[in-house]
């Protein structure tokens, strides 16, 4: 498995969700994505950034190629030091959100991405691993 | 149909002026501004009901839980302008006779 | 996505003969491919595309500005795409939900079942009709070895899955009292209690408890703030409220009970009902209890379910099929 180097984005202004969203975009066209699926990225790395962005004093999102024999793809890992999900479980489920109608939120995420990982301890912050490949 | 709640703070008694509808959509607003007000102890909470036309029995249910919070409080409910249609709500369910309540809210010196 | 590759050469050609004719045939065409996107649950972003490749297609030097708006539009079509699937989990959720209510009602039914028994000389009507899939109104006639016969009519506040839970503890609570406390006063003093103990405190039921004893046409009845039901007078022709005061149950464990008497005659009817039949609006006007009456009046010259039947069906109809609240309508009928 060969990785580029890894891209990050500091996330501490609503400003920065829209950094997040290009350099995404960047990397996951030299990934050879898609238009649509591009959009999809572009949107999942905005739900993720506005979490970071809402709820947490602050955080980055970081993007890598992936590239092994099977297929390629984009990783997006998001990790903040944010008070933490206590119910992860209540956080994934459909209809849940905090912050927006259907379709927000961290189910979102997960139906835009392929893979998708959330590690969460109370107090010390979240890590959200999301892997897309190209179709 | 809505609930409109206005509350009024005077020393050590506060009015609660209902205009609406009460039932299973508006009673949890209900619920909350009157536990909250029959927890202080021997505060005296009267609520005008002159503009409810309609209340159904989730309303009564709670009526009767800031009742029963009144008497671990030693606070004190009053209902005052009801109503006949509300009236008689209160009637039939025999609760009339164990809530206080005035029909008219002027003319009285309590 | 595999299943749009088949589409999008169709959805191509019906673009073309559509650019060209402007008929109502492609349209016709566009409206059946949009059934089978729908079936096969692809997200507007992609027949968004679909459309960009057609175009791109059949207009290989489309402007510039042209393919930016196209490219706009698919990004804004991303997140009604994820809100549409989840729309589709809800669904889905939501029709296991229904199931799952659907057993619980028909458990209720079973754990809830009474009969009508049949007495001579008396004309039993009965109909209990839930507003939502479970039933809070709640009636039951036990017959005691005497052969008196106890009517028990219910109404726990509120609608849905909590009353039906708390009418199934009221059920029990009956059914372990022993036969002879029968009287209509004991038998609410012993339920209140059970109540007052086992529920939330802004929870409550009314109750109207009435005993029938054939061998002298009487009738013996205690109300734990119950809507007051009807009595006939067939001699004078003339309805009246039954009134019986008390208090609901659950609310005071220490209330007493009155209890009231009257002797049936020939013809003489006893109504019986819970406020969803008193409580009936017509648009966003209630109807006066003088309706009630009139509409039971018109009927009453029926068998006793037949009677009670009508009237149901005539405050059905009056609330354009849809109740509010649950209807229960019981008639009990002296025939000599």
């Amino acid at each position: 498995m060969t990785m580029d180097l890894q891209s990050c984005v500091t996330i501490e202004k609503e400003w920065d969700i829209v950094k997040a969203r290009q350099l995404g975009r960047e990397v996951a066209q030299k990934a050879g994505f898609g238009t649509v699926d591009q959009a999809r990225i572009a949107t999942a790395i905005s739900e993720l950034a506005r979490n970071i962005y809402l709820y947490t004093d602050g955080g980055k999102l970081c993007f890598e190629i992936i590239d092994n024999v099977e297929q390629k793809g984009i990783s997006m890992l998001s990790v903040d030091n944010g008070p933490g999900i206590e119910d992860i479980s209540q956080v994934m489920e459909d209809g849940y959100s905090t912050s927006g109608g259907l379709g927000a939120g961290l189910p979102g995420v997960k139906r835009l991405v392929d893979q998708f990982d959330i590690q969460s301890e109370k107090g010390k912050g979240t890590e959200i691993r999301a892997v897309k490949w190209v179709r | 149909m809505d609930l409109a709640i206005d509350v009024i703070d005077e020393n050590k008694k506060t009015i609660v002026k209902l205009s609406g509808e009460i039932d299973a959509y508006t009673a949890p607003q209900l619920k909350e501004k009157l536990l909250q007000l029959t927890k202080i102890e021997e505060h005296k909470t009267i609520v005008d009901l002159e503009n409810v036309g309609y209340m159904d029995s989730t309303g009564l249910g709670i009526f009767i839980s800031a009742l029963k919070s009144t008497k671990e409080n030693n606070s004190s409910i009053r209902l005052v302008n009801l109503q006949d249609r509300v009236l008689r709500v209160f009637q039939i369910t025999g609760l009339d006779e164990i809530f206080t309540i005035h029909t008219a809210i002027r003319g009285g010196n309590e | 996505m595999e299943t749009l590759k088949p589409d999008a050469a169709n959805y191509q050609s019906l673009l073309k003969h559509y650019i060209a004719t402007q008929d109502e045939h492609s349209l016709y065409g566009a409206e059946q491919i949009t059934k089978q996107f729908i079936k096969n649950n692809i997200p507007p972003e992609e027949i968004v595309n679909l459309h960009i490749q057609a175009m791109a297609a059949l207009y290989p030097d489309l402007p510039e500005y042209f393919r930016h708006s196209m490219k706009f539009l698919l990004e804004t079509m991303i997140s009604y795409g994820i809100a549409h699937q989840e729309y589709h989990t809800l669904r889905e959720q939501q029709s296991e939900l229904k199931s799952e209510i659907a057993v619980a009602a028909n458990m209720q039914d079973t754990l809830l079942a009474t009969t009508k028994p049949a007495i001579d000389g008396l004309d039993i009507g009965v109909v209990s009709v839930p507003a939502h899939q479970m039933n809070g109104d709640y009636h039951h006639f036990v017959t005691g070895e005497d052969g008196s016969l106890g009517i028990a009519v219910a109404d726990v506040i509120g609608k849905g899955i909590p009353a039906a839970l708390c009418m199934s503890m009221i059920k029990y609570s009956m059914d372990s009292l022993p036969e002879r406390t029968m009287r209509p006063q004991t038998i609410l003093k012993n339920l209140n209690r059970v109540v007052e103990r086992n529920v939330e405190s802004s929870m409550f039921i009314t109750m109207f408890y009435a005993q029938y004893l054939p061998a002298d046409g009487k009738i013996r009845y205690s109300s734990a703030g119950h809507e007051p039901g009807f009595y006939y007078n067939a001699r004078e022709n003339r309805f009246e409220e039954i009134k019986a005061k008390g208090l609901v149950l659950g609310v005071d464990p220490d209330t007493d009970y009155r209890q009231y008497e009257r002797v049936l005659h020939q013809g003489d009817m006893v109504i019986l009902l819970t406020d969803g039949v008193t409580e009936c609006r017509q648009g966003d006007r209630f109807i006066e209890s003088e309706e009630v009456l009139d509409v039971i009046a018109r009927f009453s010259h029926l068998q006793a379910q037949d009677m009670v039947d009508k009237v149901y069906k005539h405050f059905e109809r009056l609330q354009n099929f849809r109740l509010r609240d649950d209807f229960t309508l019981i008639v009990l009928k002296k025939e000599v």
